[in-house]
Order: C-alpha cells, then sequence, then structure tokens
C-alpha cells in the first residue's frame, strides 16, 4: 500500500517536475531515434536505463535539450559527496537568474543497494534540491558505464563506501561534455562562466 | 543391493560427473582455480589480499580474425560507424576498412585499438565478460610451472623485459609457451584491458580521495603503501591502466574475455 501511494505521489509529482524531460522518448524504440540525430560524442548515447526519484524509468536521450551539470555521488558519503553537491548547489545559487531556469542538475549514484529510487528521494528532501534537480538510480552496468563516460574513478570500498575521484561535468544540451572541473575548490566562477557560455550559444 | 546404498553410488558418480563438467573449461578457455590476488595497495580497510574465486579466461588474446566477426554481426562497431563517445578517432585505425583489415592488421595478431566500451562490447556479444583486474593479475602472476611466479627469477626478467622493451612490433597470439594455467600472452604481446580499469585510486589517507588524479602515484608517499616494490611490471600497469578512459584505442592495447563458472 505504501509502495502504491508512494508511485502515486510520484507520479503527480513528476507531472509538475520541470526537470524531468521524458517526454521525447518514452519507449526504447523512440528514445532510440533521438540518439540517432544526438552527435557521436554524446554522453545521451548510453542506452542503460535509470530510474529516478519519483520512481519513473530515466533514458539518457530523454535528457536533451538543457545544459546540464552531473555529479556521480553516494548518498551514504561521508566524506566528499556532501561537498560536491553542496558546490552544485552554490553553482545553481551563484547562476543569474535568466540562465538558471535554463540549466538542469543530475545526481547518478554510484551505490545501486542502498540508493534507491525512494531514498534518493528522501535526499532530495533533506539535501532541499530544487526541482531542477533529477535525481538517478541505476544498475551495475549503467553505473560502470556511466562512470566510464564521464571519466569518473571509482571502487567499491570497505562499509558500503566508495572512492571515487570528485568530478563535476557539464554537459551541453546535446549531452556532449562540455566542461569537468574536479575536486573539491568550492569556488563556482568559472563553471559559471562555462555554464553562461553554454547558454548563449 | 540395497536402495540406500544404491543411492549413495549414485550420487557420488553424480558428483563425480558435475565436479568433471564443472572444470571443463570452454572451447579456447583455461580454468584458473581460486586463489589469492594481493593488489598493489592496500585497500581503505588496510586489506592486502583480495579472494579471487574460479573463473575462465580465454587462452589468447582476441585476435584481428575474431574481432572481423564481430564486426561483421555489430556493424555499429564497424571503424566508419562506431560512436565517439565508445571509441576515439583512433579505433581500429590500422585497419583498411570497416570489414577489412588489411595489411597492418594480420588475422592471427591481437586486436588492437579498440577501446574499452568495444571489448566489452565483444565480450558481451560471446557471452562472456572482462576480466576484474584481481582476475587478470592473478592469472598473469603465474609463470609456466607455478601459480605464483613471484619466486620464478627467469618468468620475472622476461616479463620485464618486455615491459622496458618500447613499442615491440604486433606479433601473432600463441607463439609463446603457455603458463600454468594454460593461458598464453598476457605479457610479451599487448597491454589488456580490464572491466574495472578506472578503479585505479591510490589513496594514501583512508579518507582521502582522489585529488583530481593520481599525482601521488610515482612519488616516495605513494609508493610507501605498496606491497613490493619490486613489482616493476605490476607498478607499470597500475601507472598504464590509471591514464587511460574508457574510449581510447591504442595500438598497443588489445583484451581478452573471462566468464563466471
Amino acid at each position: 500500500m505504501k509502495a502504491l501511494v508512494f508511485s502515486l505521489l510520484s507520479s503527480l509529482l513528476a507531472l509538475a517536475t520541470p526537470g524531468y524531460a521524458g517526454d521525447c522518448c518514452k519507449n526504447a524504440l523512440s528514445c532510440e531515434a533521438v540518439a540517432g540525430q544526438l552527435p557521436g560524442a554524446s554522453v545521451y548515447q548510453l542506452n542503460s536505463v535509470w530510474t529516478n526519484d519519483f520512481g519513473q524509468e530515466v533514458r539518457w536521450p530523454s535528457l536533451k535539450g538543457q545544459v546540464r551539470v552531473v555529479v556521480m555521488f553516494f548518498s551514504h558519503c561521508n566524506y566528499a559527496c556532501p561537498l560536491l553537491v553542496y558546490k552544485a548547489q552554490q553553482l545553481e545559487a551563484a547562476l543569474p537568474g535568466d540562465i538558471r531556469t535554463k540549466v538542469a542538475f543530475t545526481l547518478a549514484s554510484f551505490d545501486v543497494q542502498r540508493d534507491t529510487p525512494e531514498s534518493l528521494h528522501d535526499y532530495r528532501a533533506q539535501r532541499k534540491l530544487s526541482a531542477d534537480w533529477t535525481l538517478l538510480h541505476g544498475n551495475d552496468d549503467g553505473v560502470l558505464e556511466l562512470a566510464a563516460v564521464l571519466g569518473v574513478k571509482f571502487k567499491k570500498a570497505s562499509q558500503g563506501q566508495f572512492q571515487h575521484s570528485n568530478l563535476i561535468t557539464i554537459l551541453n544540451s546535446d549531452g556532449e561534455i562540455a566542461y569537468r572541473e574536479s575536486g573539491l575548490d568550492l569556488q563556482t566562477g568559472s563553471l559559471v562562466q562555462e555554464i553562461e557560455k553554454l547558454v548563449k550559444q | 543391493m540395497r536402495q540406500s546404498t544404491r543411492f549413495w553410488i549414485g550420487l557420488a558418480f553424480l558428483s563425480a560427473a558435475t565436479a568433471f563438467s564443472a572444470s571443463l573449461p570452454p572451447d579456447g578457455m583455461a580454468l584458473i582455480s581460486n586463489g589469492v590476488y594481493r593488489p598493489l595497495f592496500a585497500d581503505d580497510s588496510g586489506t592486502r589480499e583480495t579472494h579471487v574465486k574460479s573463473f575462465y579466461l580465454d587462452r589468447l588474446p582476441v585476435t584481428v580474425s575474431d574481432y572481423l566477426l564481430f564486426v561483421n554481426a555489430n556493424p555499429d562497431w564497424q571503424k566508419s560507424r562506431v560512436k565517439r563517445i565508445f571509441a576515439d578517432e583512433s579505433y581500429l585505425e590500422n585497419w583498411d576498412g570497416d570489414l577489412n583489415p588489411g595489411g597492418n592488421a594480420p588475422p592471427n595478431c591481437a586486436v588492437t585499438c579498440v577501446s574499452w566500451f568495444a571489448a566489452r562490447a565483444y565480450a558481451q556479444w560471446k557471452g562472456k565478460r572482462l576480466p576484474t583486474i584481481a582476475e587478470w593479475e592473478r592469472a598473469a602472476a603465474a609463470s609456466e610451472s607455478s601459480p605464483d611466479g613471484a619466486s620464478d627469477p627467469e618468468f620475472k626478467r622476461r616479463t620485464l623485459q618486455w615491459y622496458i622493451t618500447p613499442n615491440a612490433p604486433l606479433a601473432q597470439v600463441g607463439q609463446r609457451p603457455p603458463n600454468f594455467w594454460g593461458a598464453r600472452d598476457l605479457d610479451g604481446l599487448v597491454w589488456e584491458w580490464v572491466v574495472d580499469f578506472n578503479s585505479a585510486l591510490v589513496t594514501i589517507a583512508p579518507s582521502a580521495d582522489d585529488p583530481g588524479g593520481n599525482g601521488g602515484l610515482f612519488c616516495g608517499a605513494g609508493a610507501q603503501g605498496a606491497r613490493n616494490l619490486e613489482d616493476y611490471p605490476a607498478f607499470m600497469r597500475f601507472g598504464f591502466r590509471s591514464s587511460l578512459e574508457a574510449n581510447y584505442c591504442i595500438h598497443t592495447l588489445g583484451f581478452r574475455c573471462a566468464k563466471d563458472l
């Protein structure tokens, strides 16, 4: 029953969620058509299927159309992820209003076991993430491939932790990697600049 | 004969048969039985040994003629059609055409200039997978006579010799004797992709994350945590893997497949 209420609520919420641009490809076939029009270097060529924190399937080609900030993380991370997500939130806040409305944010979790759509949904609430954020739960292969295209190094460590590089990636509206920034330096200046350039293109 | 005795004899036959069929590797593959891999660096919990379950490994690297069958069956992986995100512009650079390897890529040589994505797609097509670092290193640690070649100076010398020889020309696979497990060319021919090539994070302190690269790799501080400072080939492979991206296609980098028992 709880699950049913959750999924009903999720679908309702999703209808009102601007960050979710799923209309262009609801199934694998139309997704393939969208992918066919994307550049070969687009991250959205990936064909793994993820689930967002509203319980809906997300295919990469459906994310095209907006400049997108992508971060791989996991919600049980004790060290770097809280900072990394905070940095992305700072970046969101630092964007001028007219630019901000044209940018989407995506968090994809390494932790396929514990970061279920439900727990990612809790994470959204805890961290007060805006509706422009998409939180993604995937499977092992999907995580492996996403990390591979983004150039994120990661490794399962003890006690449910992951070692991983701290990378913020900016994708252009076609999903090509436009800029990557590594490290936990909380300055967002160069990220803001890159995003402004991309949005104005 | 009593019923129960017959039962036990039957069971014994059955388990013997099962054990026998389980130990027969698929065609072209060798059984690498379970054992221990000692990673170059201890993990965050200080563990210096990783248990490797028994698995099958291709006896030989995937050859150009093997790979030609793959691109024939999977046009998306032909060199003119592959997506850049999955393979950079050097993909099958030494091939003359989509379905024509040509003189620079002889059929019985290891296929190289293939990305991690391409290697993985090939393995999936074969119903196999890429080996992990632990599996690959476990297999490659064997000399011709022992699963652990570390105690064999001749094995160590020969392996090292290849690692310090720059750009040896591509040679045919299977020309040298098999190792203890029956696998050949794990060294001496080409580098090989592993599925977790991008897991090489050097962590000197347990809480330290990758500070944006592996700058600490070759400095003294980084090497302090290493298991065996004499294992130069292991350092070479570690460094090489750390430098790779998943769409890189390199002339000296090929792959072979693994499979669960």
